[in-house]
């Protein structure tokens, strides 16, 4: 009977804090936000990527982040999508349920496309997608411009990983 | 034998410098002339136009929601400074959008200013452009004098900072172009080989 009783609670305890696919939650991220997920990475490297359902070569370029997000327990995966705040409902959260993306995915809330551009990087020219990872210290080690390959992705987390 | 040599390494050495300038991200200070079709097949060459007062060149596209979201912004911006001596050119890199595609999308969307299309984004490699829409202002000595975006967001009702008129605007007044360069996110220019 205790087993039985046990057994839920462990399933429920386990998964608590995780995100699942009927659980994708999108909230907005800011520069104070953004700056802080860069910046307390606890031990874990971050990829980060830009992206927006309207952008194709994002939507493209999405199961492979989906796909390593699932093969990297060690990493933290986040995706900040360009789309409006508006759109999360109608728009932002259907595509990551199709993709079935459980990380953490947020929405930009900055006022201006610059500031969120050159908080990323200078030299960035707002093009999409955009990937960025950041060592176990929050130091940028990797700007990927343009749709990357499941290989290059991988090849440049193991790169991060492993600090060469 | 010897000047061949020589020449052959400075041509070397200055194709070195442009390529690193290029890779770089910074757009050239000035703008190379360049020759491309419009989508009827008539051939412009930017030395065409440098009667004008100034040249704006949009990098724009038909199927990109960004670029598509300014269209009619495009349509009032020619429609604006063409009586000013302002001469607007449209260039499309994109190598999935043909010339026909470009010139049904023209006339849908009253883009009735001059639309070049760019085989193989040569001249967008050119001048290192990247997103659409992205804009260059050009003086009649082809230097560029403003290069970005057309306004500070994508939803129209929005727009707080006009960047490319108001570059237009201080350089026909006589004034100092304040800001020079901007940027903001756009579809990526579809090159080939990508």
């Amino acid at each position: 009977m205790k087993s039985r009783l046990l057994f839920p609670f462990l399933l429920v305890t386990l998964f608590s804090g995780f995100t699942t696919i009927d659980t994708i939650n999108v909230t907005q991220i800011n520069s104070a936000k953004l700056t802080k997920l860069i910046k307390e990475r606890k031990g874990k490297i971050l990829f980060l990527n830009l992206w927006a359902t309207w952008c194709q070569p994002c939507r493209e370029e999405f199961p492979s982040i989906v796909k390593l997000a699932g093969e990297f327990n060690d990493v933290e995966f986040a995706a900040v999508s360009i789309d409006y705040p508006d759109e999360v409902e109608s728009k932002i959260i259907p595509f990551l349920k199709s993709n079935k993306a459980v990380f953490n995915c947020y929405v930009s809330g900055f006022k201006h496309d610059e500031d969120l551009i050159n908080l990323l990087d200078k030299h960035w020219n707002g093009s999409l997608p955009a990937t960025f990872i950041f060592d176990r210290h929050g130091k940028k080690v990797a700007f990927l411009s343009g749709k990357q390959s499941y290989d290059r992705f991988k090849a440049e987390i193991l790169k991060a990983r492993t600090g060469k | 034998m010897r000047i061949k040599i020589y020449i052959a390494a400075m041509l070397l050495s200055a194709a070195f410098v442009a390529n690193l300038l290029f890779a770089a991200g910074g757009a050239p200070s000035k703008a190379e002339n360049f020759k491309l079709k419009d989508y009827n097949g008539k051939e412009y060459s930017l030395s065409d136009f440098k009667n004008s007062k100034g040249i704006v060149i949009m990098f724009i596209a038909t199927q990109c929601p960004v670029s598509n979201g300014y269209n009619e912004r495009m349509a009032r911006l020619f429609a604006d400074y063409k009586d000013k001596g302002i001469t607007v050119i449209g260039i499309n890199s994109n190598k999935e959008e043909s010339a026909e595609e470009v010139k049904i999308h023209a006339k849908e969307h009253n883009l009735n200013f001059i639309i070049l299309k760019d085989p193989g984004n040569i001249v967008a490699d050119k001048f290192g452009a990247s997103v659409t829409p992205e804009t260059y202002f050009l003086n009649k000595d082809l230097e560029i004098l403003y290069h970005g975006r057309i306004d500070d967001s994508r939803r129209g009702d929005e727009i707080k900072s006009q960047d490319l008129r108001n570059a237009l605007d201080q350089f026909l007044n006589g004034k100092k172009i304040t800001v020079t360069g901007t940027k903001a996110f756009g579809c990526s220019i579809k090159r080939v080989g990508a």
